[in-house]
């Protein structure tokens, strides 16, 4: 009885303290989201309180009509043109060549793995400028090519790495039977390493979605004209220094566009959870 | 006969392609601005496109990020064919060679100048040729609380001295608790003082100062510091550099960290109006100087330039040509770019300002215009390396880290490296 | 005849690319393309411009050593940005990963709120470093700003502009990398799930419970992991730009300055980009000198046997 009562007691305070720091971490959040809906000249005069006084819509309204006639529905929709392509094409090639740096070794993989590193290590800052003239001189300038192609050939490490580090901790007798089997290595990582790589291909997802969902520096490079803007460069557009700027409006769309990255967590971080567990691994 | 079949149809395409081509011109136009900017120029484009056939590709981005693209777009040889240009960084696209002089379009009438005055030409003359027609026309202004000031009983002027406003910066403090924003990082102040001294910032492209005119510079914060009636760098920290929302002026919670008055320029007046609290009434007046008229001047607010790679400048000048002059699209546009250029324009559209924009087209016309010298030439090369420093120094200073006679030394030597290079 | 030839033929392609060193190449071959076509190029032509003077609106001229000369002898904010990233990245980095894992830890249990939870907690990383972080930011930590308003509640009473002031501004920058831990929490999380259940099992049988077990089996099954991040995050911390960027700009009194702010601008806002490419470079032999040195110790702390 009293063990039971201790549990119980353990089982609330474990879910008080949870809620409350997750409370400290979305608080922010909270005050932009509910800016999103006080009117847009009072978000900063009444910054300190966080219930709008008056609620409106007129952010969403206003956001929602974008600029020059396009409107943010638009911007939403290329972004997950480039985000949807973008990522499928990291998963897939990042999957495959983490398999090949983590199980089949051949002369120069070491090379080919410590290159990989190094290209992380240039700030991207500095390679906008030679990368814009290069895909100029491809033809690609004012196209979603630079946003798209380059990542179906895992050019991120991050990604390849996260993958080869999960493959290492796929135990190898699994893949030593199936290939006294008869499986060929490319049989192996499709019926077995995959299955068993749901975790990290999730994580990848995750992870490469709001990346290239967040991203606006390659937009601003390479696509010129302003109906092909992604939304996380279309956002920018409410905020003008040199004149004045519609925090209210901005603040709308920023919650819009973090609405379909969270819908898109909650439904894939459910797979995290039953990844390797209801798979039966044996140790 | 396969051969054949497959060649006639390349050349049908081709042949569509080609009508489809001369049919049509085609311009890409990129500015930088806010959302009312925006929609009122494609509005512009809509119009101009209704009536010429000549269509548009928009490139619109906040000031920032437009100098970024605009950059890496001319390193590639594909600057926009018609693009908005500023006094900062134009000679730097002139003495690269990427920008088209319009001389020989208005000796042929292309450009049509009739209406515009010699002086606003000039502003956009650089190395013996005009790269950058300016398309509005406004003044630095110090912006302030009227509201504030009445309550306060203190009464200010046009065209004060350096000592004059000093004097109201005190008594604003010790009456109001306010403090004074003196132009922090508002670049054309420094040049606006120094003009005040006789020596205008730069001088063919260096530094046209010396020490004793920057150390009287740093030596204004230096004295605010001392008085306690600086608005300094923490305050700032907590709010978004330039904007007009958080400007210090308008925005903040009690009077240790707002300030009574915001230089900036003069067409700020109507966003500042709008994001100030109710009841708070702003108006304007000239920026303190030792000598207000030596150092006002009539600014070009922004140009409208050709890039010299453009396809189409025939037709690229047509547009700018429309832009500029005619008054159906300058209705629609509505001076949000400063006071239009051409006279006619001007009148015609005098009766569709709003009041506050009203108030900034007399404040100019009245009090600037006949209190004015020379217009600045546009910043040099490097000019955004020596705002910068000076930022620092400034900063510095508000800290109470730095006095104004080293400031003013490591400016001097630091100028003297960038411009030797 | 001729058939069974080609048969064999097909049968010995096929045994060849069915070889692993032959498969390992094949299976690279999306990133060797990658690499060629789309990273080298760019990254020599940076090498390339380190050497030149560019102002990007034209032509790079050959300028030798010049920039390298620079950075060492007229530039006063290459030690102090170097010093800033430096102290940035050893002290954000292992914060952010002990919060990280620490929480993972806590949100392994499963309950109906789970998922709730990990979303929760993963939110602020999902905004990423957008405008709209910047003005948060600079809000909580404002004068009159929530942090301030929560230490008063507490009966502390403060008037620090935290953001404003030389010695507690780095921290918020700290503080917003640890704040925005969800990438590096669901790594850890994912790996921990992918810790067998037999083990804890076999562990309880010997009598191993609570804390034991997480330094017995949890924690050195995790170190792949953990080095993982460590190198990631490492590399993210010196190259560590945007919070920077949108919230300080380097202010105040370059406390903030971080090496990559410094770089950009010089590039984009003095137009030398030359001489931005010369520190990039730079950066990369500190970074890569840096890695090495972690894959060095690897060896001597990292579970390699899988499990």
């Amino acid at each position: 009885m009293s063990f039971k009562v201790q549990q119980m007691l353990r089982t609330v305070l474990y879910h008080l303290l949870v809620m409350l720091l997750g409370f400290v971490m979305i608080y922010p959040l909270l005050w932009m989201i509910m800016s999103s809906f006080k009117p847009t000249n009072t978000v900063f005069t009444t910054a300190g309180s966080l219930i709008p006084a008056t609620w409106t819509l007129d952010n969403y309204i206003n956001g929602l009509k974008g600029f020059g006639g396009i409107p943010f529905t638009t911007f939403f929709r290329n972004s997950f043109f480039i985000s949807v392509l973008a990522t499928a094409g990291t998963i897939v090639s990042s999957a495959i060549v983490a398999y090949a740096f983590s199980r089949l070794p051949y002369r120069g993989r070491g090379f080919l793995f410590a290159s990989m590193l190094v290209t992380m290590m240039l700030p991207a800052q500095v390679l906008m400028v030679p990368q814009y003239l290069w895909y100029n001189k491809l033809g690609w300038v004012n196209s979603y090519l630079p946003m798209i192609v380059p990542y179906c050939f895992a050019i991120q490490g991050f990604f390849v790495y996260l993958n080869v580090n999960f493959i290492n901790g796929i135990p190898k007798d699994l893949d030593e039977a199936a290939k006294i089997d008869g499986c060929s290595p490319y049989g192996i990582l499709f019926h077995i390493i995959t299955p068993l790589l749901t975790p990290a291909l999730i994580t990848s997802g995750i992870f490469s979605f709001i990346w290239r969902w967040d991203d606006f520096l390659s937009a601003l490079l390479y696509v010129r004209t302003s109906a092909m803007y992604p939304a996380s460069l279309a956002l920018k557009l409410f905020c003008d220094p040199g004149s004045s700027s519609d925090y209210g409006a901005m603040f709308a769309m920023s919650t819009l566009s973090i609405l379909p990255v969270l819908l898109i967590f909650i439904f894939l971080q459910k797979y995290l959870v039953d990844g390797i567990a209801s798979s039966g691994l044996k140790g | 006969m396969k051969k054949a079949s497959v060649f006639f149809s390349l050349l049908l395409v081709m042949c569509l392609m080609c009508t489809a081509v001369m049919a049509e011109t085609h311009l890409n136009v990129a500015w930088w601005g806010n959302q009312v900017r925006n929609d009122s120029t494609q509005a512009v484009l809509d119009l101009y496109t209704k009536e010429t056939g000549t269509t548009f590709d928009v490139t619109m981005n906040s000031f920032g990020d437009y100098w970024t693209t605009l950059a890496t777009a001319s390193a590639g040889g594909q600057l926009p064919d018609v693009l908005q240009h500023s006094t900062a960084y134009i000679q730097q696209y002139v003495d690269n060679n990427l920008l088209l002089d319009l001389t020989p379009y208005v000796e042929s009438g292309a450009l049509d100048t009739a209406n515009i005055g010699e002086n606003i030409l000039d502003l956009g003359r650089m190395n013996g040729g005009l790269y950058g027609l300016c398309v509005g026309t406004n003044s630095m202004a110090c912006l302030y609380n009227k509201t504030l000031l009445k309550e306060a009983g203190i009464e200010i002027h046009d065209l004060m001295t350096m000592d004059e406003f000093m004097a109201v910066c005190r008594e604003v403090y010790e009456k109001t608790g306010y403090k004074t924003d003196l132009g922090y990082g508002t670049e054309s102040f420094f040049n606006y003082v120094t003009r005040g001294l006789g020596k205008p910032l730069f001088v063919d492209g260096k530094l046209g100062i010396g020490q004793e005119e920057a150390e009287y510079f740093y030596g204004l914060y230096e004295k605010a510091v001392q008085e306690g009636w600086l608005l300094g760098g923490d305050v700032f920290a907590s709010l978004v550099a330039g904007s007009v929302e958080q400007n210090p002026m308008v925005y903040g919670s009690s009077p240790e960290t707002m300030s009574w008055c915001a230089f900036n320029w003069s067409n700020q007046l109507k966003a500042m109006q709008a994001a100030a609290p109710e009841g708070v009434e702003l108006a304007l007046t000239t920026l303190p100087s030792p000598d207000p008229v030596k150092s006002g001047f009539v600014a070009c607010s922004m140009y409208f330039s050709i890039a010299a790679s453009t396809a189409n400048p025939d037709e690229s000048v047509r547009f700018l040509n429309y832009f500029v002059n005619s008054v159906e699209a300058n209705k629609i546009l509505l001076a949000e770019r400063g006071i239009p250029v051409s006279s006619v324009v001007g009148e015609a559209i005098a009766g569709d300002l709003d009041p506050l924009t009203q108030t900034v087209v007399a404040f100019v016309n009245n009090v600037v215009v006949p209190n004015s010298s020379e217009t600045p030439k546009p910043d040099p090369d490097g000019a955004s390396e020596i705002f910068a420093l000076s930022r620092e120094l400034v900063e510095q200073i508000s800290y109470g880290a730095l006095s104004a006679k080293d400031a003013a030394k490591t400016l001097i030597d630091t100028a003297n490296d960038v411009f030797s290079r | 005849m001729n058939s069974s030839v080609s048969h064999r033929q097909k049968r010995n392609l096929r045994e060849w690319l069915c070889r692993d060193s032959v498969a390992g190449v094949i299976c690279t071959m999306p990133f060797i393309i990658g690499l060629v076509f789309f990273l080298i190029v760019p990254m020599l032509l940076s090498g390339y411009y380190a050497f030149c003077d560019y102002n990007i609106l034209a032509p790079a001229k050959w300028a030798g050593l010049k920039n390298f000369a620079r950075m060492f002898t007229a530039d006063t904010k290459f030690f102090k940005s170097l010093e800033v990233t430096l102290f940035y990245a050893f002290v954000s980095v292992p914060l952010r990963l002990t919060f990280a894992l620490a929480v993972a830890m806590i949100l392994l249990r499963n309950s109906r709120l789970t998922g709730i939870y990990r979303a929760a907690y993963y939110l602020p990383s999902i905004i990423g470093g957008s405008v709209a972080v910047a003005i948060l930011w600079k809000r909580m930590f404002a004068i009159d700003g929530t942090f301030n308003a929560v230490l008063g509640m507490l009966g502390i009473e403060s008037r620090t502009a935290w953001l404003g002031n030389v010695s507690t501004a780095i921290w918020m920058l700290i503080l917003l990398s640890v704040w925005q831990f969800g990438s590096s929490m669901l790594i850890f999380l994912s790996s921990l799930k992918q810790i067998p259940q037999t083990l804890y099992e076999a562990a309880r049988v010997d009598g191993a419970i609570g804390i034991q077990q997480f330094f017995r089996i949890t924690l050195p099954l995790l170190t792949p992991t953990i080095f993982f991040n460590l190198v990631m995050q490492m590399i993210n911390g010196f190259l560590a730009f945007s919070q920077s960027y949108i919230i300080t700009q380097g202010k105040p009194m370059n406390s903030t300055l971080f090496y990559v702010v410094h770089m950009y601008q010089q590039g984009f806002e003095f137009f030398k980009a030359g001489y931005a490419s010369a520190l990039a470079w730079i950066m990369l032999l500190i970074i890569g000198a840096f890695t090495g040195f972690l894959f060095l110790t690897k060896r001597y702390w990292v579970y390699e046997g899988g499990a």
